[in-house]
């Protein structure tokens, strides 16, 4: 076949296609809804959620919120093969060096037996366990917007992937998460988080490449 | 581009048409070694996946990173498969010239033996409106279908093609 008789085939299946971007707009709503239906359902929300919104706690919300704005705003740009990423690898990690300050302060001010006494609730398993489960949705939704998009970098795309669908999850699993220590939120949050990342880093490898 | 997103067959046939030399251009240049059924076969690779792929263009944006981008993207994937290590800078894509093909038509060997892999209604739908240059109205015709469902498997042909391409380069 000759590469003229290719354009003719590939011309004659041209039209419209929803790009990733319109993908996204269908699926993720539909994925943070169920997500927010599985939690009430299953998990309850937190007793005392209205306080817990109204007081400092909000940031176990706020914070992944924010997470999970930058990290889709990296999964927008880098579904096109030309596009650069640097304002948004940039800002995210002035985001992931501002935590890691804000883990370091709170290491050096708390005392150890303060910590223990925080870290021991079979809770944190359960929240290990909860944020994977609930990022199930946004990944399955992700993958399938990410697959009509083209990145150059299937892992690193995979990567960002996971961790807008994990910084959800941990968005939505707070209203029914009553620790509200910091050093919890780094543990169990940040593990959880961590490792759907670097699940979205080796799926993205399998299912993004073109 | 524009108008072969929304629907306008000729144009985008057009375009794609003004696209291959462009790809071929950089092929050649980085592929010299390759030899020139092997370098068309990657340009069939690149306008395939150009093809697949369009929807990730932005309409705003210029389309000729977006297509050296593309371009860049299969050429290292194709060159790897075939044991060359390559580095390409894409910011030598701009300065290399168009190529038009030598002997036209080149016949690249691999796209006629992926189509043989292909079901045999599909490799059929694929040749005719490629090689015989049928529309999809007279494939469906002269095969019993309608013209949607001619559209629909040419959609999946071709997407089965770049996936069969991808495994043999693997």
């Amino acid at each position: 076949m000759n590469t003229d008789d290719l354009i003719a085939a590939l011309s004659a299946d041209g039209g419209p296609r929803l790009t990733p971007e319109g993908r996204m707009l269908r699926s993720l709503p539909v994925a943070v809804f169920l997500a927010l239906v599985a939690l009430l359902a299953g998990w309850h929300a937190r007793p005392d959620l209205a306080q817990a919104l109204a007081s400092v706690a909000v940031y176990k919300t706020l914070v992944p919120l924010g997470l999970a704005a930058l990290a889709l705003w990296l999964v927008q740009a880098i579904c096109h093969p030309e596009s650069r990423i640097r304002a948004q690898t940039g800002l995210l990690g002035i985001a992931l060096a501002a935590l890691t300050l804000v883990l370091g302060w709170t290491l050096a001010t708390t005392s150890a037996a303060e910590m223990v006494a925080q870290l021991s609730t079979p809770d944190l398993v359960n929240c290990l366990i909860s944020v994977p489960a609930l990022s199930v949705p946004a990944l399955v939704a992700g993958f399938w917007a990410m697959r009509a998009g083209a990145p150059r970098n299937p892992v690193a795309a995979g990567a960002a992937l996971g961790l807008m669908a994990a910084a959800a999850a941990a968005a939505v699993y707070s209203l029914h998460c009553p620790h509200d220590a910091v050093i919890y939120f780094f543990t169990g949050y940040g593990i959880a988080i961590a490792v759907v990342t670097l699940i979205g880093a080796a799926l993205g490898g399998r299912l993004l490449r073109w | 581009m524009r108008a072969a997103n929304r629907g306008d067959q000729r144009a985008y046939a057009v375009l794609l048409g003004a696209i291959a030399p462009v790809v071929r251009g950089i092929v050649r240049a980085r592929g010299a070694a390759l030899g020139n059924e092997h370098c068309e076969d990657i340009v069939q690779d690149v306008l395939l996946t150009i093809h697949l792929k369009r929807q990730t263009w932005r309409e705003e944006a210029p389309l000729r990173p977006w297509i050296y981008a593309i371009t860049r993207h299969k050429v290292i994937d194709a060159f790897r498969a075939r044991g060359n290590r390559v580095d390409l800078p894409v910011e030598d894509f701009a300065e290399i010239l168009p190529a038009p093909a030598t002997e036209d038509p080149i016949a690249a060997r691999d796209m006629a033996r992926v189509i043989d892999q292909l079901e045999p209604r599909a490799a059929q739908i694929v040749r005719a409106i490629g090689i015989d240059g049928e529309t999809t109205a007279e494939t469906g015709a002269r095969l019993g279908m309608t013209e949607g469902a001619v559209r629909v498997a040419l959609h999946r042909a071709l997407k089965r093609l770049a996936q069969l391409r991808e495994r043999m380069i693997e």
